[in-house]
C-alpha cells in the first residue's frame, strides 16, 4: 500500500496552522468539485482533498496521522500498518462526517476504519433493514450517426454492492442499453432497476444516462439543426450549381442558387435531429480557389477582372 | 458475482417519467422542506406548477438538479440563495462551453476548407 501524503495533497506545509488548512481546503474542494471542474480526474482529486481534510482537521486524527507518517512510511513510498497500532481517535465507531466515507482510500481505511474491518455491527442488522438500492448516474458520449438513427451500446458503471461479509463493495456492471434516435445533448434516460441492488429484499436504485455529444469531424450541432461548411467553386457561387453535399450517414444533391456568396446558408428541411419537431440540415457555403489555375484561366478572370470593373468588395470598409 | 450482459430497450416514452415529492425525497435521502425551498427558490421546477407541493411531479432533468444541488450542500456548505446563484451562473458556463466547442469546431471545419 502506498503512503498518502495528505500534506502534500493540500499543498500545505506540516506545520501549517488549522486555519491555514481549512481555508486551503475550501479553496480546493471548490476547484475540483466534480459538479463544478472541467479539471481531468477532478472526482479524483476532490476525493483525495476531502480525505486529507478529514484527517488533517483533526488535532487528534492529525497527530496519530503525522506519528504514521514518522515511522509508517518507507524510502519507496509504500506503508505498512505498524504492528498493534489502533487508532484512537474512534473513527471506526462512526465517527465519519458527512463526507462519504466508501470513497476513502484503502490507506484511510487501514489507519482509521479499526471498527468496520470485519463489518461485525454492520452485518447484524442487515437482515432486518430494508434499504432502497442507490441510484447510478452514468455519462455517455454518443456519435453524431448514433444521435440520428439511434444505436445499441454498452454501458460500463459502477454500483456499490454488499458481499457476503456485508461489506460494501464496487462492483462493475455492463450493460447493452439501446438508445433512441434524437437524444438531445444533456439529457436523461433512466433504466429502471438496473441501480444499486436494494437491501432486504428492497427495490433497486435507478440507472441514470446523460446523454453528451462527440465532436464529428464535418457536422456540428445548433438545437436540433446540423450544420456543415461545404466548399464550392467560384464558378458554382457564380453561376449556379448543383453539388452533392453529405448528410448524417447518406448524401443529397443541392442547389447552390447562382450568385452566392462565401457564408450564404441553405437549409435542408428535416435533414438535422430527428424528433418530435425534426431539424433541419444548415449548409454554409464556402467558396475556394483551386490550389493553381492554368494560363487560360487566368486569361479568363483577367477578362472579368475588366467587364466587372465597377464592383468593389470592400464598400462596407469604405475604401 | 457474475457479471451479466442484458440487453435494455429505453422506450421514447421514458423521458416523460416523472416522480412525485415523496420520490424524490426517498431518492435523494433529503427533507421535503429543502426541495420546496429549492422550487421556491426557482433553482428546480415541478414539470406543472400547483400551490399544493404533494401534487408536484418532477421529471429526470429536474431530478438530476435536485442531485446537483445537494451535492453542492453537502460539500460546499451552500446556502439556498447562494445554491441558487450558482446552478444559473453554471447552466451559463456549460452553455457557453458548448457554445465555444461549437464554434470552435465550425472554426476548423472553415479552416480546413480553406
Amino acid at each position: 500500500m502506498d503512503f498518502k501524503d495528505y500534506y502534500a495533497v493540500l499543498g500545505v506545509s506540516e506545520s501549517a496552522s488549522p486555519e491555514e488548512i481549512k481555508k486551503v481546503y475550501r479553496k480546493l474542494a471548490r476547484k475540483y468539485h466534480p459538479d463544478v471542474s472541467k479539471e481531468e480526474n477532478a472526482d479524483e482529486k476532490f476525493k483525495d482533498v476531502g480525505e486529507a481534510y478529514e484527517v488533517l482537521k483533526d488535532p487528534e486524527k492529525r497527530a496519530e496521522y503525522d506519528e504514521l507518517k514518522k515511522y509508517g512510511a518507507r524510502k519507496d513510498g509504500s506503508f505498512q500498518r505498524p504492528p498493534g497500532w489502533e487508532s484512537a481517535s474512534g473513527f471506526g465507531g462512526g465517527g465519519y462526517t458527512e463526507a462519504d466515507p466508501g470513497q476513502f482510500s484503502d490507506f484511510f481505511e487501514e489507519i482509521f476504519g479499526g471498527g468496520r474491518r470485519g463489518g461485525a455491527g454492520f452485518g447484524g442488522q442487515r437482515h432486518s433493514m430494508r434499504m432502497r438500492g442507490e441510484d447510478v448516474h452514468a455519462r455517455l458520449a454518443m456519435f453524431l450517426e448514433e444521435i440520428v438513427k439511434g444505436c445499441e451500446r454498452q454501458v460500463s458503471f459502477n454500483v456499490q454492492e454488499a458481499d457476503a461479509n456485508g461489506r460494501v463493495v464496487p462492483r462493475q456492471k455492463t450493460l447493452n442499453v439501446k438508445i433512441p434516435a434524437g437524444m438531445k445533448e444533456g439529457q436523461h434516460i433512466r433504466l429502471k432497476g438496473q441501480g444499486a441492488p436494494g437491501v432486504g429484499g428492497a427495490e433497486n436504485g435507478d440507472l441514470f444516462i446523460e446523454v453528451e455529444y462527440a465532436p464529428h469531424p464535418h457536422f456540428t450541432v445548433q438545437g436540433s439543426d446540423i450544420l456543415v461548411t461545404v466548399p464550392i467553386a467560384p464558378w458554382e457561387a457564380a453561376l449556379g450549381a448543383s453539388v452533392t453535399v453529405p448528410t448524417v450517414g447518406s448524401k443529397v444533391n443541392l442547389k447552390v442558387p447562382k450568385g452566392s456568396s462565401s457564408g450564404r446558408k441553405l437549409r435542408l428541411k428535416g435533414k438535422g435531429l430527428p424528433g418530435k419537431h425534426p431539424g433541419d440540415q444548415l449548409v454554409v457555403l464556402q467558396i475556394v480557389m483551386p490550389e493553381q489555375h492554368s494560363e487560360k484561366a487566368e486569361e479568363l478572370y483577367r477578362e472579368l477582372a475588366e467587364a466587372e470593373k465597377a464592383f468593389n468588395p470592400r464598400s462596407k470598409l469604405h475604401v | 458475482m457474475t457479471d451479466k450482459n442484458r440487453t435494455v430497450s429505453v422506450e421514447l416514452t421514458e423521458p416523460t417519467v416523472t416522480f412525485t415529492l415523496r420520490e424524490v425525497c426517498e431518492r435523494g435521502g433529503c427533507h421535503a422542506e429543502f426541495v420546496i425551498k429549492l422550487v421556491n427558490y426557482g433553482v428546480i421546477a415541478p414539470v406543472e406548477e400547483s400551490l399544493e407541493a404533494r401534487l408536484w411531479l418532477f421529471d429526470l432533468q429536474t431530478l438530476a438538479r435536485l442531485r446537483k444541488a445537494q451535492r453542492l450542500q453537502r460539500d460546499l456548505k451552500m446556502n439556498i440563495p447562494g445554491l441558487a446563484m450558482s446552478l444559473e451562473l453554471l447552466d451559463e458556463v456549460t452553455e457557453m462551453r458548448r457554445e465555444v466547442d461549437r464554434l470552435n469546431q465550425q472554426l476548423q471545419h472553415f479552416l480546413d476548407d480553406s
